[in-house]
């Protein structure tokens, strides 16, 4: 293999990133500024980072040198640069959560997942633009600016995890960490083209994460490609004992998983809810994504879900309950700190009868039951558009400009929220894009701990269709 | 459809938070799809009597062995 050329290294996967700095191809010096300089050329457009540690990232970078040059061996994500969005804790660093009230938060003890990134050797290059405390599923953020699309600036990036999502499209860096309570890492993952995973419920650490809602949390990447997210999540996945909730399930080798192989994989189309409404594109990328996973053999099939309903019902009264339980303080002493959209959003928490939350926390156990018997049960796979619309325009989506603007708003993460309250893995993949050039998501999600089944059809789909390798021209 | 007074009045008195902005008035009522969800669902939901952790449902769900 030919080194690669300084112009091209920001464009790499993770993976070769990862294996090219291995394999002695490329330095993570030059992995490091190839980065740091699409970020200096083009973020001012994206908007997407909040913190640029561009010295400690070079020092990083020139430590992995020196180590691999030593002969010492190197972790699996060595030499990789990497941002991740403003609230995974790192000790002693401003840790804001795109908010005004936390703007000067420095946390003591750094999370789980960026000890486990750090051991694997990735570069942490600084800290990545949010919804405000991760709560809004479009990328707008009054404190610190709206993130912006990089297939066309007016245009929704996605949130919460908006600068994961805009940043990787942009190939500012190679991963980021995003997390997931009703969608914000597939949501951001499908408007900005790049793939999202959101792994099954207590798989990964939440320890040194702000919390939004206790029950349907998730910590996972955004990435470019399905190889990437399976390297990604196995350095990240396992039981901690600085998170209680964590599972004791084993840490699969997800990439041997990736066989390429999945002729008799079954996939199931749920004719109710998903796809209610869907604009024309969305409806034909999908179909076309259908089709590529039938050309590898996979099995695809139509079937009802009665417990779509209450799934939904139950997923919106948990999420909301537990935000406003979380911000209570804040909403009483700081109102005002919150932008318009994100205290208006909370504000409806407060007004859900106890009783009511109380039995969507001890139906949810029975409804994955009922769900995974009605969906998964002769199938492996659920199979659904990200996101039913095309990309909205942040315009049209600005809560705080004209409040007329709330359902667009809410309907954004109709498709990825009842697997949060189901606590299933679920992935976005890049599957084509509008008339307008802008991308379209297929979510594929599994049985719980199901990560590899869910990686494998989608490194299928990325192997067949070639979606993932598109760039936007910033 | 205009948020009940009663409500707000109870969100204050409870939790000591009072409305934010305009906007929070459709929030609140934002809540009467939900609440129309619910509706339509009663009868066929409720408290679940028996023993039912999600934990232990994560587990039983898993794909069975190949």
């Amino acid at each position: 293999m030919n080194a690669p050329v300084a112009a091209d290294l920001a464009f790499l996967s993770m993976t070769e990133a990862a294996d090219a700095f291995a394999a002695g191809e490329v330095t993570a010096t030059a992995l490091a500024e190839a980065c740091l300089a699409r970020i200096a050329a083009q973020d001012g457009v994206v908007n997407s980072v909040i913190r640029l540690d561009s010295g400690a990232a070079l020092e990083a970078a020139a430590a992995a040198d020196a180590a691999r040059r030593a002969g010492r061996r190197l972790g699996k994500l060595a030499g990789v640069p990497m941002m991740h969005k403003d609230m995974y804790y790192r000790a002693g660093k401003v840790s804001s959560c795109g908010s005004r009230i936390r703007r000067d938060f420095r946390p003591a003890a750094t999370a789980t997942v960026l000890e486990r990134l750090d051991a694997a050797g990735a570069v942490d290059m600084g800290t990545l633009n949010m919804a405000e405390f991760a709560q809004n599923p479009t990328g707008h953020n009054r404190h610190f600016g709206d993130c912006h699309n990089p297939w066309s600036p007016a245009y929704c990036t996605g949130g919460s995890s908006s600068g994961s999502g805009a940043g990787v499209a942009a190939r500012f860096f190679y991963a980021a960490l995003g997390s997931d309570t009703g969608g914000s890492i597939r949501l951001p993952a499908t408007l900005c083209g790049v793939t999202g995973l959101k792994p099954t419920q207590t798989r990964v650490s939440r320890a040194g994460v702000m919390p939004l809602s206790f029950s349907c949390d998730n910590v996972g990447p955004l990435v470019r490609t399905a190889r990437d997210a399976a390297r990604f999540l196995a350095v990240t996945a396992g039981q901690d004992p600085r998170d209680p909730t964590s599972a004791r399930e084993a840490v699969p080798d997800y990439e041997a998983a990736l066989t390429g192989d999945i002729r008799g994989m079954r996939i199931a189309v749920c004719e109710t809810w998903f796809l209610e409404g869907a604009d024309a594109p969305v409806v034909a990328a999908f179909e076309a994504a259908l089709d590529a996973l039938r050309a590898r053999g996979a099995v695809v099939t139509r079937i009802a879900v009665p417990s779509l309903r209450a799934i939904n019902a139950y997923t919106a009264l948990v999420s909301r309950v537990e935000g406003a339980a979380i911000h209570a303080n804040w909403m009483r002493e700081h109102p005002g700190d919150y932008a318009i959209h994100l205290s208006a959003r909370l504000y409806g928490g407060y007004a859900f009868p106890a009783h009511l939350y109380v039995e969507a926390l001890s139906r949810r156990g029975s409804l994955l039951r009922q769900f995974v018997t009605e969906a998964l049960t002769g199938h492996d796979l659920v199979a659904t558009p990200t996101l039913r619309t095309r990309v909205p325009t942040l315009a049209e989506t600005d809560i705080d400009a004209d409040p007329a603007n709330w359902s667009r708003f809410m309907a954004v993460s109709a498709n990825t929220r009842p697997f949060n309250y189901l606590g299933l893995p679920a992935i976005s993949v890049p599957c084509g894009f509008d008339d307008r050039g802008l991308p379209i998501g297929l979510q594929l999600a599994g049985r719980p701990f199901a990560e590899a089944t869910v990686l494998r059809a989608a490194d299928a789909f990325q192997q067949e269709t070639g979606w993932h390798r598109k760039a936007p021209a910033l | 459809m205009e948020p009940d007074q009663v409500t707000i009045e109870a969100i204050t008195r409870w939790g000591g938070i009072v409305l934010p902005n305009k906007a929070a008035r459709i929030g609140l009522a934002d809540n009467a799809a939900l609440i129309a969800e619910l509706e339509a669902l009663r009868g066929t939901m409720g408290f679940e009597e028996e023993p039912s952790g999600f934990d232990a449902a994560l587990r039983d769900c898993k794909e069975p062995s190949r």
